[in-house]
């Protein structure tokens, strides 16, 4: 009885093996995951260098920002990231481009949204996508389409991507306003209303970015990055003023119709011992309007528990102005091309913050499951006085385990 | 001067010091961690913004995707 019992466990056994065998070495498999993430951003600003009036002036602003992405798996070849946000900004500044006091300041909207698909061919460890998107304001309209390549080494510790975006914008005003509901001019300083100061109202801006991940050991890993970025047509924000040292008259900021940027930088990141994961960021900037920038941020995040982390970090940049910047009343009237906007100043800038995540991966019935929250401040100040609060909390939820 | 020589220079002097080793996918449990993935950290996308508009450089870490004004 015993041997009759052997003999029938190993024949099935060897059916097993043989069935195994005869199987293609991947399949694609249903998945059907979607990963939910809810933010919350709220941005507090103040400054004095409004380059809405020329280089000073308030630039109290508030930002409130709701955004929902989608992360979603058909099956484990095809994904699919969808997000959609709406930013209610409350500008102090903008409220003087005709110094109407409309309110306690201007409220203005920008909505945004892009999806994008990628397919995996696992046999190659390639995966593809393309993207497509747009953002819309009083002011302003973008369009957004990409594309995107991987390719991971066979050991899965070397990534190659390459990501292309390009974004036809066009900067007329009129689309959210209810009288008009579409594109209709420039928007200038109320007192410079009487010329067309540009010919052009389309903005076209195309980057390309090359990425290179490195599996270094056990607990290291780092990620190199340059691209370069082109844009041409109308640079100028048509409602920055410009005041001149030998001349009473004021002119909408001027910068010339192209720009060529390159960015490039890198990442490390270090888990070290049982509970401290180190972040440290590098990156540089090089423009054709004379910025050359470099920015360091070092973060340490440390896993209290399996569930919780608290992270620390810290950012210092720095950016040479570009040639085309003066402060209020310095530019020359012989100038080619003048802007008063402390963005483009020789600057520089300090963020600190703190960062907490519970992860605790809760099920919620219906195949639904409360997988994080991130809770993220930042405080921000620039050598000019500009400063900021950045609150972001983050809702993550997964849906089809 | 020197500082931004090494500070260029730092990724391949990392690999050449520490070396890539090759990791098996069993050995991957502090790789695969939340805080050692990349663009894994949605919650600091509008810092990226808000900086991309606030400073002069941009173009690699955008934040949010897609393009818009800036101008407030």
């Amino acid at each position: 009885m015993k041997r009759r019992f052997i003999t029938i466990a190993f024949w099935l056994t060897t059916l097993a093996a043989h069935s195994q065998e005869s199987a293609p070495v991947y399949q694609k498999r249903k998945l059907a995951l979607t990963d939910i993430q809810v933010l919350y951003s709220n941005y507090l600003q103040d400054g004095i260098h409004s380059a809405v009036t020329g280089g000073k002036g308030t630039e109290k602003l508030q930002v409130y920002a709701p955004d929902v992405v989608l992360n979603g798996k058909r099956d484990s070849t095809h994904r699919f990231s969808f997000e959609m946000g709406t930013d209610v900004i409350t500008s102090a500044s903008t409220d003087n481009i005709d110094y109407v006091v409309s309110s306690a300041s201007r409220v203005d909207y920008r909505t945004h949204s892009r999806l994008s698909v990628n397919r995996l061919w696992t046999k190659k460890e390639v995966s593809a996508g393309i993207s497509a998107g747009f953002s819309i304001e009083s002011d302003y309209f973008s369009r957004q389409f990409g594309i995107n390549f991987s390719k991971t080494n066979s050991s899965q510790s070397r990534t190659f991507s390459l990501d292309f975006q390009a974004y036809l914008d066009d900067l007329r005003w009129g689309r959210l306003n209810q009288d008009y509901w579409r594109p209709v001019k420039l928007i200038y300083p109320s007192e410079l209303r009487d010329r067309e100061w540009f010919t052009t109202y389309r903005r076209n801006s195309f980057n390309l970015n090359l990425n290179l991940s490195q599996v270094l050991n056990r607990r290291s890993n780092f990620r190199l990055y340059a691209g370069v970025a082109f844009q041409q047509g109308l640079l100028s924000t048509p409602f920055h003023r410009v005041y001149f040292a030998d001349t009473a008259l004021l002119r909408v900021e001027k910068l010339p119709a192209t720009r060529l940027k390159i960015p490039f930088g890198f990442q490390f990141r270090h888990f070290a011992g049982q509970r401290l994961i180190l972040k440290f960021d590098y990156s540089g900037y090089w423009d054709s309007f004379g910025i050359l920038a470099n920015g360091l941020q070092v973060e340490a995040a440390v896993k209290i528990s399996p569930m919780f982390t608290v992270s620390g970090f810290g950012r210092w940049y720095g950016q040479h102005g570009s040639r085309y910047f003066k402060p209020y009343g310095e530019h020359l009237g012989s100038e080619n091309f003048y802007t008063s906007d402390y963005d483009l100043a020789q600057i520089q800038s300090v963020k600190l913050g703190l960062g907490l995540r519970y992860a605790p991966y809760k099920d919620l019935g219906s195949r639904a499951s409360w997988k994080a929250v991130d809770l993220r401040y930042a405080w921000y100040r620039r050598s000019d006085t500009l400063h900021a609060h950045i609150l972001t909390l983050l809702v993550e939820f997964e849906l089809g385990r | 001067m020197k500082i931004r020589f090494f500070l260029r220079f730092l990724p391949l002097i990392l690999c050449i010091s520490i070396g890539c080793e090759t990791v098996k996918p069993y050995q991957k449990a502090y790789l695969n961690d939340h805080e050692m993935q990349d663009g894994q950290n949605s919650e600091a996308k509008f810092e990226s913004y808000a900086e991309s508009i606030r400073e002069g450089a941009s173009g690699q870490t955008d934040g949010k995707g897609s393009g818009g004004c800036g101008c407030n």
